[in-house]
C-alpha cells in the first residue's frame, strides 16, 4: 500500500447524543481512490462531516489523522488548509457572496499566497467552460437559484480550482440527468492524479468508470462491514446488499 | 514543525490575515467621525424654543416676511401638537435643551478655498471634496451645523440651466419657485417633528433640473453637526422637471456628545411627468442624536423615484421616505438597509401611497441588530380606490447577530378596490450554522465567513449604490463587525 | 361598557395612527348575551371541541392544554348579518403539547374577533387556520397572536379570505418570538382575494423577535384572481362566476377540510357558496 492519507480509527461518533458511527476504521492511501457504499442512513454523511469537522456532530472516541497528524483537534477551516475539501450532498445557497469571490477568498486562506486577479479570472473562466457552467455564473450569488446540477458542478469547479489533497465526495452525482453526471465524472477524472485521493460516496457506477477505484468500503450500522476491490461495485450494483445484510444478521 | 516552517506558517497567517483586510477594501476607522472641532461658532440661539428664537433665525437669515409667518405658523402648530404614541421612546429628547441654530463661522462660498480651516480639514478627513475633484461628483454641497459653507455645480449644468445651491441663495434668487413647493408635501401639521422644522428650518440644498436635462453623475450634499447640544433643521428641496433625470447623494454624521443632539431635517421632492429622481442617503450620525427626519416624493405620470437608504448612525432613528405615487405608471424602488447595534434603537422603512392607475412599487430592506440593538421595520403601502391595477412588492428580511438584540417587523397594507396586487415577505432569523460550515471547509476562518454572510446580506442593498459610498457601506459593516464575532 | 366605538383588542406594537390599525373597534353596543367557555385538556389527552355560533353574542373562551395533551378546537361564526359577534380565545399551550384551530368566520355585521395562543412550554405547537368571509358593508376586524415562549415551538398561521361587495376587513396576525425560544420556528401566510371594486383589505403581518435562534417568515398576498388559473377553467367551458367560484372555493377549502363534522361542513360550504352566488 502507498504512503497513508487519511487513516480513521475505531471512530465513535453522533449527534445531539445519537451515535451513529460506531467504531468505524477506513485507510486511504496517497494517490488513492475509495468508494463508500452503504444503505441510507447508514452514517455516510456523518462520515464526510465529521472529517471536515463540522461542529454539530461530537467525535466521542477514535481518531483521524491527516498525514500523520491529528485532524480532530482542528477547525474546519484549519482541515481545508491542510489540503481536504468536501463536495457538499446539498451545497448550501449564501445570498450576496459571488462564486468568483468566494473561490478567490478560499483560494487565498487555503494557499497562504496572494492570488492575483487577472490570472486567476483566466483560468476560472477556462475551468467553468470545461465544467459548461455558463461564464456569467461567475458573478452569480453562491449557489442562489442553482438546479441541482448547477450546484453540482459549481462543488466540482471549487475541487478543480482549490486542489486539495483529499477530496470527499459526497453524493456528488446524484439527482443528476445523464449529461451532468457525465460533466461531473469528468471533471472529478480531471481533478485526480498520483498525488491526490479521493474518498467517494456514490449509488452511480458512472462517475467511478473515468476513475480507478482502488478500494471499495460497505458502510452499514456505522461500521464497515465489508472491504474488497472494484468488483464489490458491480456486486451490489446488481444484488444490492442482501448478501452483506445476511452475513450481518448472522 | 522546525523554525523553517514555523517562520513559514506564521508568513502565511500574516498574509491571510493582511488579504482579509483586503477584502474589506481599505479600511477606515470609526475615529475620523468622531473627531470633534473646536466649536467656533460666532452665534448659537438659546437653548430651547420659544417665539423669540424663532424671530430670532428668521432675522438673521433675512427671511422674506412670508418665511416669517410661516416660521410663526409652524411653532403654533407645533406647540399645539401631542408627540407620537408609537415608535421609540423619545424620552432622551429635551427641546429645553436643543440649541436650534448655530452659525458656523464662515460664509458661503462657492471656492473650497476660502472655507476656514477647521471646516475644510473636518470634511477632508471624510474625504468629501475628494469625489469631486476625481469628478465622480456634477456639484457638491456642505453644511457644517446650520449654515451651508461650500457650494459647487459644473459650468455645463448650469449652461443647461440647472440649479444647484443652499436654500438661503434658493430663497433669494428663486423665490417663486421655493414659495409655491416649500413644505407643501410635508406640511406642518404633518407631525410635531415636521412643525418644528417648520419653524426653525436653516440650510439644506435647492435643485432645480429643467425639462428634459439629465444630469449624468450625482450630485452631493454632505451634512455635518459640530456643536454639542444642537440641532439640525435642514431642508431639502428637489425639482426635477418632465423628462429630466438626477442623482443626488446625501451623507451626514456628527462626532459624539454626551448631550443628545436632535436631526429634524425635511426633504420634498418633486418628480414631474416622465421624470426619474434617485435619492441616496448613507447616514452615520453619532449614537448620541435623535434623528427624526422626513422625506417625502411626490411622483407624476410615468414618473420613478428610487430611494437608496443606509441608516448606521444615531441613537434613536424614525426614517420613513413616503413615496406618493399620483400620476399614472408611477414607480418608487426603495432599498433600505439598517445596521442597529448597542445603544441604538433604529426605526427605519417606507410607505408608499398610490393614487393612481398602473402604479407599482418595489420595497426591498434588510436589517441588522446585535450587541442588544434594536431594530424596527416599519412601513405602510396604500392603495386607494383611484389606483386600478397598481402592484407592490415587499421583501424584508432581518438578520440578528445574538439574542440579547431585537428585531421588529410591522407592515401595513391598506388596500382598496379589487384590481391591486400586492405581495409581501419578510424573514427573520440569525447566520445558519450550515453557510458557516460550508464556508470554512472551503478555509475560510469562522470570523470572516461571518462577516462575509453580512456583508453579503447587505449586498442588493450596497449595489445599488456608487462606489464611494458601497466601499463607505462596507467599512461601517466591518467597524460594526470588528471584534463582536465569533 | 356598550358606548359607541369601544376598543375590543390591541396589537402589540403600535403604528402610525392614519391607517386605524392599531385598535379593533367596535361600532354600536356589544351585544348582552354572553357565551363564555373555559377548557381544560389534561396531560396527554387528545381533545375535539366544537362550536358554533349563529346568533349575535360575546364569546369567551379561555383554554389550557397540559403538558403532552392536544387539542382541536373548531369555531364556526355563522351570525345573522345584522347582528354583531364578538369572540375572544385565550390559550396556553404547555410542554410538548398541541393546539390547531380551525376558525371560520362567514357571518355578521361586525365579526370581532381575539385569539391569543401562548406557546409556553418546550416543543408546544400552534396550527392555526383561519377563513373570513364579508360582503355587504360587512366588517371583519381579526387580531391573532402566538407567543412563542418556550424553545423549539412551533407556529403556523395561515388565514385565506375573500371579499366582497362595499365590506371591510382587517387581519391583524402577530408572531411574537420571545427571548429563549431557541430553535422555534414560525410562518405565517394571508392569502385575500379581492371580488369587488368597494371593498377595503387591510392586512398587518407582525413579526416580533427577541430571539436570534429562530426561523420566522411571514407572507401576505392581496389581490384579484390569478388570471392564468380564470382562463384555464374558462377554456375548460366554466363560466367567470363559476369560474370565479372555484377558485374561492379551491382557496377555502384547506380550511373547511378541518372541520370534522360533515353536516356542518356542508352546512358552511352551502352558507358560502350562497353568499357567492348571491352576489353575481
Amino acid at each position: 500500500m502507498s504512503e497513508k492519507l487519511l487513516e480513521v480509527t475505531d471512530l465513535h461518533a453522533g449527534v445531539e447524543g445519537k451515535e451513529i458511527l460506531k467504531g468505524l476504521s477506513l485507510s486511504v492511501g496517497k494517490g488513492e481512490v475509495h468508494v463508500i457504499l452503504g444503505p441510507n442512513g447508514s452514517g455516510k454523511s456523518t462520515l464526510m462531516n465529521v472529517i471536515m469537522g463540522h461542529p454539530k456532530y461530537e467525535v466521542t472516541s477514535g481518531s483521524i489523522s491527516f498525514e500523520g497528524e491529528d485532524l480532530l483537534g482542528l477547525k474546519t477551516y484549519e482541515r481545508a488548509r491542510k489540503g481536504l475539501f468536501l463536495s457538499f450532498q446539498n451545497p448550501e445557497e449564501i445570498p450576496g457572496i459571488t462564486v468568483e469571490n468566494m473561490i478567490r477568498t478560499s483560494k487565498q486562506m487555503i494557499t497562504g499566497e496572494r492570488v492575483k486577479l487577472i490570472p486567476f479570472r483566466k483560468e476560472l473562466k477556462a475551468m467553468m467552460a470545461e465544467l459548461q457552467i455558463k461564464p456569467e455564473y461567475a458573478g452569480r450569488y453562491l449557489n442562489v437559484g442553482f438546479s441541482g446540477g448547477e450546484k453540482k458542478r459549481n462543488e466540482i469547479l471549487q475541487l478543480l480550482m482549490l486542489n486539495p489533497k483529499l477530496a470527499l465526495l459526497d453524493e456528488t452525482d446524484s439527482g443528476l440527468d445523464v449529461d451532468a453526471v457525465r460533466v461531473v465524472s469528468e471533471g472529478v477524472a480531471k481533478f485526480h492524479n498520483e498525488n491526490n485521493s479521493c474518498l467517494i460516496i456514490t449509488h452511480n457506477t458512472r462517475i467511478l468508470e473515468d476513475l480507478n477505484v482502488d478500494r471499495v468500503h460497505v458502510l452499514m450500522g456505522g461500521r464497515i462491514v465489508e472491504e474488497g476491490g472494484p468488483e464489490l461495485v458491480n456486486e451490489i450494483n446488481e444484488n444490492g446488499f442482501a448478501r452483506i445484510l445476511e452475513a450481518q444478521a448472522k | 514543525m522546525d523554525k523553517k516552517e514555523q517562520e513559514a506558517f506564521a508568513h502565511k497567517e500574516e498574509l491571510r490575515q493582511e488579504f482579509k483586510k483586503k477584502t474589506y477594501i481599505e479600511d477606515i476607522e470609526r475615529t475620523i467621525y468622531d473627531v470633534k472641532d473646536a466649536d467656533n461658532s460666532i452665534y448659537k440661539t438659546q437653548e430651547g424654543l420659544t417665539e423669540e428664537v424663532v424671530r430670532d433665525i428668521s432675522a438673521r437669515k433675512h427671511d422674506p416676511q412670508w418665511m416669517l409667518d410661516f416660521r410663526l405658523k409652524s411653532l403654533a402648530i407645533y406647540n399645539s401638537m401631542a408627540l407620537p404614541t408609537w415608535g421609540p421612546s423619545l424620552d432622551d429628547l429635551d427641546m429645553d435643551n436643543i440649541i436650534t441654530y448655530v452659525q458656523p463661522n464662515a460664509k458661503m462660498t462657492g471656492n473650497w478655498k476660502e472655507v476656514p480651516e477647521d471646516i475644510k480639514n473636518t470634511f477632508d478627513r471624510l474625504g468629501i471634496p475628494e469625489a469631486e475633484q476625481k469628478e465622480s461628483l456634477a456639484g457638491v454641497g456642505a453644511q457644517y451645523d446650520s449654515e451651508v459653507v461650500y457650494h459647487s455645480i459644473q459650468e455645463s449644468l448650469v449652461k443647461q440651466g440647472v440649479v444647484y445651491t443652499d436654500m438661503e441663495t434658493a430663497i433669494r434668487d428663486y423665490e417663486d419657485i421655493v414659495k409655491e413647493y416649500f413644505m407643501t408635501l410635508v406640511p406642518p401639521k404633518d407631525h410635531k417633528f415636521a412643525a418644528l422644522h417648520g419653524a426653525v428650518w436653516s440650510g439644506g440644498s435647492f435643485v432645480y433640473v429643467p425639462a428634459g436635462v439629465h444630469v449624468k453623475i450625482p450630485l452631493q450634499s454632505y451634512f455635518r453637526l459640530n456643536a454639542a447640544g444642537a440641532g439640525q433643521f435642514e431642508h431639502t428641496l428637489i425639482i426635477v422637471e418632465p423628462g429630466a433625470s438626477l442623482h443626488f447623494i446625501e451623507g451626514c454624521s456628527a462626532p459624539k456628545y454626551n448631550v443628545t443632539n436632535l436631526h429634524a431635517g425635511c426633504v420634498e421632492l418633486f418628480v414631474k411627468e416622465g421624470a426619474r429622481l434617485r435619492y441616496s442617503t448613507i447616514e452615520n450620525w453619532s449614537r448620541n442624536m435623535m434623528n427624526l427626519n422626513t422625506k417625502r416624493a411626490l411622483v407624476e405620470k410615468d414618473g420613478i423615484i428610487e430611494w437608496v437608504s443606509g441608516s448606521f448612525g444615531s441613537h434613536v432613528s424614525c426614517l420613513y421616505p413616503c413615496s406618493i405615487l399620483h400620476g399614472e405608471n408611477a414607480k418608487c424602488e426603495f432599498t433600505g438597509v439598517t445596521f442597529a447595534a448597542k445603544g441604538q434603537d433604529l426605526d427605519t422603512g417606507a410607505s408608499v401611497i398610490m393614487t393612481a392607475p398602473h402604479t407599482s412599487a418595489n420595497i426591498n430592506t434588510r436589517t441588522i441588530s446585535k450587541d442588544g440593538g434594536k431594530a424596527t421595520y416599519r412601513s405602510a403601502v396604500k392603495v386607494t380606490r383611484r389606483a386600478p391595477d397598481a402592484k407592490c412588492s415587499v421583501n424584508c428580511e432581518s438578520l440578528m447577530l445574538d439574542n440579547k438584540s431585537r428585531s421588529d417587523t410591522l407592515p401595513v397594507m391598506d388596500i382598496e378596490g379589487d384590481r391591486a396586487d400586492i405581495g409581501h415577505e419578510a424573514k427573520i432569523g440569525r447566520i445558519s450554522d450550515e453557510a458557516i460550515f460550508y464556508l470554512t471547509s472551503r478555509g475560510i476562518d469562522e470570523d470572516e465567513a461571518r462577516a462575509m454572510i453580512v456583508r453579503g446580506f447587505v449586498e442588493p442593498i450596497a449595489k445599488e449604490l456608487p462606489l464611494e459610498y458601497a466601499v463607505e457601506m462596507n467599512n461601517l459593516v466591518n467597524i460594526e463587525l470588528e471584534g463582536t464575532m465569533g | 361598557m356598550n358606548n359607541d366605538l369601544t376598543v375590543f383588542s390591541r396589537i402589540p406594537m403600535r403604528t402610525w395612527r392614519w391607517l386605524g390599525v392599531n385598535e379593533a373597534r367596535v361600532a354600536g353596543p356589544i351585544p348582552e348575551k354572553q357565551e363564555n367557555e373555559s377548557l381544560l385538556v389534561e396531560a396527554g389527552k387528545t381533545e375535539e371541541y366544537i362550536l358554533t355560533r349563529r346568533a349575535g353574542a360575546q364569546q369567551n373562551v379561555d383554554i389550557r392544554i397540559e403538558d403532552g395533551a392536544k387539542l382541536h378546537l373548531v369555531n364556526i361564526q355563522l351570525v345573522p348579518t345584522d347582528e354583531t359577534a364578538t369572540s375572544r380565545v385565550k390559550v396556553t399551550v404547555g410542554k410538548d403539547a398541541e393546539f390547531r384551530y380551525t376558525v371560520v368566520e362567514a357571518g355578521a355585521s361586525q365579526a370581532m374577533s381575539e385569539l391569543d395562543v401562548n406557546l409556553a412550554g418546550n416543543d408546544s405547537k400552534a396550527d392555526i387556520w383561519g377563513l373570513y368571509f364579508s360582503d355587504g358593508s360587512r366588517k371583519v376586524d381579526l387580531n391573532y397572536t402566538i407567543r412563542q415562549a418556550g424553545r423549539r415551538t412551533d407556529a403556523n398561521m395561515q388565514v385565506r379570505g375573500a371579499m366582497l361587495d362595499t365590506s371591510e376587513k382587517i387581519f391583524r396576525g402577530t408572531l411574537d418570538f420571545i427571548e429563549g425560544a431557541k430553535g422555534s420556528v414560525g410562518r405565517e401566510n394571508e392569502e385575500v382575494i379581492l371580488l369587488s371594486p368597494g371593498v377595503r383589505n387591510r392586512s398587518v403581518p407582525i413579526m416580533l423577535s427577541h430571539e436570534d435562534d429562530v426561523d420566522g417568515h411571514h407572507a401576505v398576498s392581496v389581490g384579484r384572481m390569478d388570471e392564468d388559473k380564470l382562463f384555464y377553467l374558462m377554456s375548460r367551458g366554466l363560466d367567470l362566476p363559476n369560474a370565479q367560484r372555484l377558485i374561492v372555493e379551491a382557496s377555502f377549502n384547506p380550511v373547511l377540510d378541518r372541520i370534522p363534522d360533515e353536516a356542518l361542513k356542508q352546512e358552511v360550504d352551502e352558507y358560502l357558496q350562497g353568499r357567492l352566488a348571491n352576489h353575481e
